[in-house]
């Protein structure tokens, strides 16, 4: 239960040209809540995601998964418990085959043979793509990448799972598809969308951004409105 | 830019055939490998004037075909496509070795022509041998074989995702070269448009391998790539189909093969 | 210049392959020691990129007519003499199994001629010192150009080494070794101003990607201490074998002329490896004579057609009884 939340205090972040994209941003996400990241392009909402697992360490301020605050030491064992899908799965897909990408995860973990297997089968099950596993990713379709690729993340069975764009560039059925799977999580989730309808059905709660701030926080609906309003 | 453009999905094609293989490879990958190595050693150690022991080594390709799922005839097809270059080179011989090697009643024949039969030869059958162990294997296969027999993870590692990302940036650049051509620009770039189509090229490789980099950080990559166990392992049907075709590649190299037709 | 099978001996294909594997492992080993950690990802991608750099055709100045580059002074650049040389090398593995462009055998003698000469040769010895950045443009040019036709002209000299060691081709080396020089030359240049013209446009955009913290460079000295240590071994391999093989190319079953009436022709045995091949096969073949004669041609042309008839038929109904079985 205690690992799956996660806490921004006043983080602070400027990337090396010198660019400050966030300014204070503060934030907790609890067991089993679907949080929405939304905001404009440019707003802070990928940055705030990529300190989630410390693939970014904050210039000021602490974030905190599950208690562990992240440093570069403790980043790989925070990336365990953390689940991060990227926006475009060419990014993520980068091993030969279907079942080499969602075990790569799984291998790195230091786990069995036998239970890297388990967890394939297990994870391409729970993303309906049974029977890509010898497959090439040039070989998927656009939706079947997004799936698979979640399955990536899905088979080091996280607590947390952070998402970018889950949606982007997806037709309707392949979206239906995407959303429906993360629907039937039980992790805690943060998503990051330009989606206001998935934030709508998935979310019960938003987050907006703005210049690198928290510009609201509450109830889908009424951030949406608020999103819209501004802009 | 046509030729350009069909060159580069000629290319996307091939990529995309090369995947898996056959899967009618009758032995190990590992084993394949060594096979064809031992078959490319002794067959370009027979010397070019031998071109009746040569032409034993065609055996090979002929009888592999078929094993792995093949017509040799198409085989024998698409390895006609390096003979142009080496056409090129090899019609030299005849000029410079013109000492008699046979006669049919009153046409000679020089060193030079059999010598260059050898070299259209040596190049038909060294093709073909690639061209059967690719086709068996595939390419992922061939990968994790050429690991097995000890080449270095960086390596392997290196041609698994040149080979996956091939096709992203060559769409990448056929988009880029489509884009060109629907504002109304024909044939070559110039020398700086070039440099500067190909260094944006590499801005967003470079862009792209960091996106890469994060995506495997958050999986857990450590330095070294995990491998998922291969369910083949080396077995003892490998070991004997190597020493048995091992033997059968020197009999054509060392035997009295050529002195069967002895008359005349 | 991708070399075939067709043109190499197996003792200089093997001479080749096995210094090259050396390289290689070298090249892990360094990489793997120095590189930062990204350099899997960056490799990978790099080597996608210089391929398909390598299918971009464009205007050689002055000509009108198309060139397209090889990349391994421009993967040296902008990687490091070892990663880029690991990344050339991985183009060549890729286009010779893929694309059979080149031979399986040459892949040594490619390696050694298009990636190594290039990347841990001319790069080293000739870009790094001369090209600090920022640089004007006329610098990034010249030094592209001097780089690039060292690195190419230093493969000619190999191409034409390898050629005339292995004795199959008749073309009189001296004849070969100026044509490959000549070309070379010209390939050269035109790779040095592409090279250079990809050079300033990272310099105008990033430059910081040209002091490749991503692959950080090798001391000059580590690089320069291996490369010398297997130019030496090349060098003393090519020496033995030009010294066993003859100088006229004569092939070692060069015993083949039985005409009707006509006296044996023997060739000038000049090389030790000829002599000793030759005694070694009267003594151990049993009918010498016939090693290439007219008719144990024609006859062995007439097994593989047999061969290929059989085996097409037979195999085709063995699969089929494992599919029904």
């Amino acid at each position: 239960m205690s690992h799956h939340f996660i806490e921004f205090d006043d983080v602070f972040f400027s990337y090396p040209g010198g660019h400050e994209a966030l300014r204070g941003v503060s934030f907790r996400i609890t067991h089993g809540e679907k949080v929405a990241l939304l905001g404009l392009n440019g707003s802070g909402k990928s940055t705030i995601l990529l300190h989630t697992n410390g693939l970014l360490l904050p210039t000021r301020g602490t974030v905190n998964v599950g208690g562990i605050p992240v440093t570069r030491r403790t980043a790989p064992d925070v990336r365990r418990s953390v689940g991060m899908v990227f926006q475009n799965p060419d990014d993520q897909l980068f091993m030969p085959t279907v079942e080499e990408d969602v075990a790569f995860g799984p291998l790195n973990m230091g786990l069995e043979s036998a239970e890297v297997h388990r967890r394939v089968a297990d994870a391409l099950h729970r993303v309906g793509a049974e029977g890509l596993e010898k497959r090439a990713p040039f070989q998927l379709s656009g939706g079947q990448k997004k799936a698979v690729a979640l399955a990536t993340v899905l088979s080091m069975e996280p607590d947390i799972m952070v998402m970018d764009e889950p949606t982007a560039e997806l037709d309707l059925r392949a979206r239906r598809r995407v959303a429906d799977i993360i629907g039937s999580f039980g992790h805690s989730c943060l998503i990051a969308t330009h989606d206001m309808a998935l934030a709508r059905e998935l979310c019960t709660r938003a987050i907006l951004v703005a210049d690198g701030r928290i510009a609201a926080d509450g109830p889908t609906a009424e951030v949406i409105d608020l999103f819209e309003a501004g802009v | 830019m046509k030729r350009e453009v069909s060159k580069v999905e000629k290319a996307l094609t091939a990529l995309w055939a090369m995947h898996s293989g056959s899967g009618k490879a009758p032995i190990g990958t590992p084993a394949l490998l060594i096979v064809t190595l031992v078959y490319l050693g002794l067959m370009l150690s027979v010397a070019p004037e031998a071109l009746a022991r040569l032409l034993w080594f065609a055996l090979y390709p002929i009888v592999m075909a078929p094993v792995v799922g093949e017509q040799y005839g198409r085989v024998f097809v698409r390895s006609l496509a390096v003979l142009p270059f080496v056409i090129l080179i090899g019609i030299f011989n005849p000029f410079y070795q013109t000492e008699v090697a046979f006669r049919i009643g009153s046409v000679t024949i020089s060193r030079g022509w059999v010598t260059f039969m050898s070299i259209l030869v040596r190049a038909l059958l060294s093709v073909q041998a690639l061209l059967l162990l690719v086709d068996s294997v595939g390419f992922a296969g061939l990968c994790s074989g050429l690991r097995r027999i000890g080449v270095p993870a960086l390596l392997t590692t290196q041609l698994m995702m040149v080979y996956r990302y091939m096709t992203v940036l060559l769409q990448e650049s056929l988009d880029m070269t489509r884009a060109r051509q629907a504002r109304g620009y024909r044939g070559n770039m110039s020398l700086s448009m070039w440099g500067t189509y190909c260094g944006q090229l590499f801005l967003r490789t470079v862009a792209r391998s960091e996106r890469i980099h994060r995506a495997m950080l958050a999986r857990g990559f450590n330095g070294s790539m995990p491998v998922l166990a291969a369910g083949e392992v080396w077995n003892r049907r490998d070991t004997v189909t190597l020493v048995a075709v091992t033997c059968v590649f020197a009999l054509f190299r060392w035997g009295p093969l050529p002195a069967l037709f002895a008359f005349g | 210049m991708h070399m075939s099978d067709a043109l190499l001996s197996a003792p200089v294909a093997v001479a080749a392959d096995v210094v090259a594997a050396g390289l290689l492992v070298v090249a892990s080993l360094r990489i793997r020691k120095n590189a930062s950690e990204n350099a899997v990802a960056l490799m990978g991608v790099m080597g996608a990129f210089i391929f398909a750099a390598q299918m971009v055709n464009f205007s050689v100045p002055g000509t009108g007519s198309s060139g397209h580059i090889v990349g391994g002074v421009l993967s040296a650049a902008l990687l490091g003499p070892w990663a880029g040389f690991l990344t050339l090398t991985s183009v060549l593995i890729i286009q010779c199994l893929i694309f059979a462009d080149g031979g399986l055998m040459a892949l040594g003698c490619n390696v050694l001629n298009m990636a190594a000469m290039t990347a841990l040769v001319a790069y080293p010895l000739v870009m790094r010192p001369l090209l600090r950045y920022p640089a004007a443009p006329w610098r990034v040019m010249t030094v592209s150009v001097l780089a690039c036709v060292v690195g190419l002209e230093l493969g000619a000299c190999l191409v034409t080494a390898e050629t005339v060691a292995s004795h199959i081709t008749a073309l009189p080396p001296g004849r070969f070794f100026l044509l490959m020089t000549g070309i070379h030359l010209a390939i050269g240049i035109v790779e040095g101003l592409a090279t250079g013209a990809v050079l300033l446009f990272v310099q105008r955009s990033r430059p910081e990607l040209l002091q490749p913290d991503a692959v950080r460079h090798d001391s000059r000295r580590s690089v320069r201490g291996v490369v010398i240590g297997f130019a030496v071994a090349a060098v003393v391999i090519a020496c033995g074998l030009a010294f066993l093989a003859s100088d006229e190319p004569d092939g070692l079953e060069w015993s083949i002329a039985r005409t009707a009436g006509s006296p044996e022709i023997e060739a000038e045995h000049t090389g030790m490896l000829s002599q000793a091949a030759e005694a070694a096969q009267q003594s151990t073949a049993l009918m010498p004579d016939y090693e290439g004669s007219l008719a144990g041609i024609a006859g062995t042309v007439m097994v593989l057609i047999l061969v290929w008839a059989l085996s097409s038929v037979l195999v085709r109904s063995c699969h089929r009884h494992k599919n029904e079985a």
